[in-house]
């Protein structure tokens, strides 16, 4: 669906985009990730065609965006960043407007704004002047004209920034919901948002592409090792003895806890090993009341990712 | 045809729905009002009647409100696109840009135009004032000279406005630079065109002073000469502003 090649985008003072490549295959969900001011919005306005690039190519569901700009534009359903509408026209007449500038039919024009509305939850609200819609119901007017033209793609810029914890949920609903019919890619700095939506994750880091994977597999490859934490009543001295004996683990910090017990926390090659850690325990008798795997969380990933950049620079 | 009508429609609603339009018109129709009150009283005091219909249109008090007038018409077009964003929301629809040029512009001639409507009103008292027996009032030719020459001259003050707004996400930028513009032109041609004491330099200033091609518009004279600098004027102004919207995304 989408193919960038080789695209740098270069601004008077910076290069915002450096040369990156990536594909989206049609029906994926993809969550492009990556610290403000990384170049996200840039290569969002590069795939609609609204700003020129220096270099490279992107395709389109096969259409070249800089030679029929046109066609990628029909295709595309585009939220913004800051999702900008017209304060002063009723959501309607908005819609109305932007489905006719998009090309649908004025006979099936009617049907289609009415098929949205449902979808985004704006029945109620079409009488309504934009400007006095709460943000949660103006960036489900963003979302329902981004849809109204049927794209095959949708390219969302931070469709959920700004909306409180509530409304932040019902748009992930929405547009988990859209994800059956629709290609999307969905740029965010959240990390729970692409946790909760996406199905591979492209991270962008000062222009470049850094990582571009599933997030279990982005996991697995930056996190060679498991950690294991484990309590039990021991002498730490002992244990850490006898757990770094073990083979395959070592411990790498160990401490008492105010209540007497010892808390462990172990590296291992693989979480298997904590039925060793289980077998070891009962044999030497030492009370075990805690025995997990840490699991990392997409932010560590994250961290570690885009500074791990930073300093191999 | 069909994203033009679209687009036009949306320029038109949004002219004529917002409180600042009719802010606008109020104080331009008092003006049109002042300078017919100020035209009757010249001719109170015996004033040629063949200065009657001329002023109707080029009266100094008009000619010289349009270079605020008319930046305050066309300062939001594209400003307030780029404030709020919607700018880049058209451009990733299939819409061209000169559709969207022509369109605000078009939008704007028609708010400009029916700013002028109370002048026929006053031509239509004139005629209705003027006792039996004096022929050919108001004069027909004048009147027809002065709308063509007032719709020639807004053309090109729009399009200057067009252009000083697709510059800037500032609406107050937009409207000092239009009438920064417009002021020193309108004022420097007919300073130079009505009191230079270099004959070569008072010539410049006739070819070039809208308030002078006004007058001889409004008394009927359409010079094919004046169209044509007008028209391409107008044309050059929409052409720079296609290419600075083209141009400055970011």
């Amino acid at each position: 669906m989408i193919k960038v090649s080789g695209v740098t985008k270069k601004y008077p003072a910076r290069l915002a985009v450096d040369n990156i490549s990536f594909e989206v295959a049609r029906g994926e969900i993809v969550g492009f990730l990556g610290p403000n001011g990384a170049g996200k919005t840039t290569t969002m306005r590069l795939l609609t065609g609204y700003l020129p690039m220096n270099a490279g190519r992107i395709e389109v569901a096969g259409f070249d965006v800089e030679k029929e700009p046109h066609e990628v534009r029909r295709r595309i359903g585009y939220l913004p960043e800051n999702c900008p509408l017209y304060p002063e026209m009723r959501v309607d007449e908005y819609l109305r407007f932007r489905a006719s500038l998009k090309g649908v039919r004025p006979s099936a024009r009617k049907a289609r704004i009415a098929e949205v509305k449902e979808q985004c939850g704006l029945t109620e609200v079409g009488r309504r002047i934009i400007g006095q819609l709460s943000k949660g119901y103006r960036q489900r007017v963003g979302l329902a004209d981004s849809l109204v033209h049927e794209p095959d793609l949708l390219v969302l810029d931070e469709p959920t920034v700004g909306l409180d914890p509530f409304q932040i949920r019902q748009v992930r609903e929405l547009i988990k919901q859209l994800a059956e019919k629709h290609t999307i890619l969905l740029s965010t700095h959240i990390l729970q948002e692409v946790e909760a939506i996406c199905e591979r994750i492209l991270i962008i880091d000062n222009g470049r592409i850094v990582a571009s994977d599933t997030e279990e597999n982005l996991h697995r490859k930056l996190h060679a090792c498991s950690i294991i934490e484990m309590e039990i009543l021991a002498d730490q001295a002992a244990a850490v003895g006898k757990v770094d004996a073990l083979g395959g683990m070592n411990v790498r910090n160990a401490s008492e806890l105010a209540d007497g017990w010892l808390w462990l926390e172990i590296e291992s090659d693989s979480a298997a090993m904590r039925v060793e850690l289980y077998n070891l325990a009962v044999a030497e008798g030492w009370p075990l009341r805690e025995l997990t795997e840490q699991q990392h969380s997409l932010e560590d990933t994250f961290v570690k990712i885009t500074q791990g950049k930073e300093g191999g620079r | 045809m069909s994203t033009f009508a679209t687009l036009l429609g949306k320029e038109l609603r949004a002219c004529f729905c917002s409180p600042a339009a009719y802010v606008v018109m109020f104080f331009f129709w008092a003006l049109t009002g002042g300078n017919f009150v100020w035209l009757l009283g010249q001719l109170a005091h015996g004033e040629s009647l063949t200065l009657a219909t001329q002023l109707l249109f080029s009266g100094p008090l008009l000619t010289f409100s349009l270079p605020v007038v008319v930046p305050l018409i066309t300062m939001r077009l594209f400003a307030e696109e780029r404030k709020l964003g919607t700018l880049e929301a058209l451009l990733t629809t299939p819409v061209r840009v000169h559709e969207l040029v022509l369109a605000k512009f078009a939008g704007a001639m028609a708010f400009y135009m029916v700013l002028w409507l109370p002048v026929f009103a006053y031509a239509f008292i004139q005629h209705r004032l003027c006792p039996p027996g004096v022929a050919g009032f108001p004069d027909l030719g004048a009147l027809a000279g002065g709308a063509v020459g007032t719709v020639l001259v807004g053309a090109v003050y729009i399009a200057v406005g067009l252009l000083m707004s697709s510059l800037t996400s500032n609406q107050i930028v937009a409207a000092i630079g239009g009438f920064a513009l417009l002021f020193g032109e309108t004022l420097g041609f007919t300073i130079l065109a009505y009191s230079a004491t270099n004959p070569l330099m008072r010539l410049v200033g006739q070819y070039y002073s809208s308030f002078a091609h006004l007058m001889d518009f409004a008394r009927g004279i359409i010079d094919s000469r004046i169209v044509v600098l007008y028209v391409a004027y107008a044309a050059w102004f929409l052409f720079a502003t296609v290419k600075v919207v083209e141009g400055k995304r970011a």
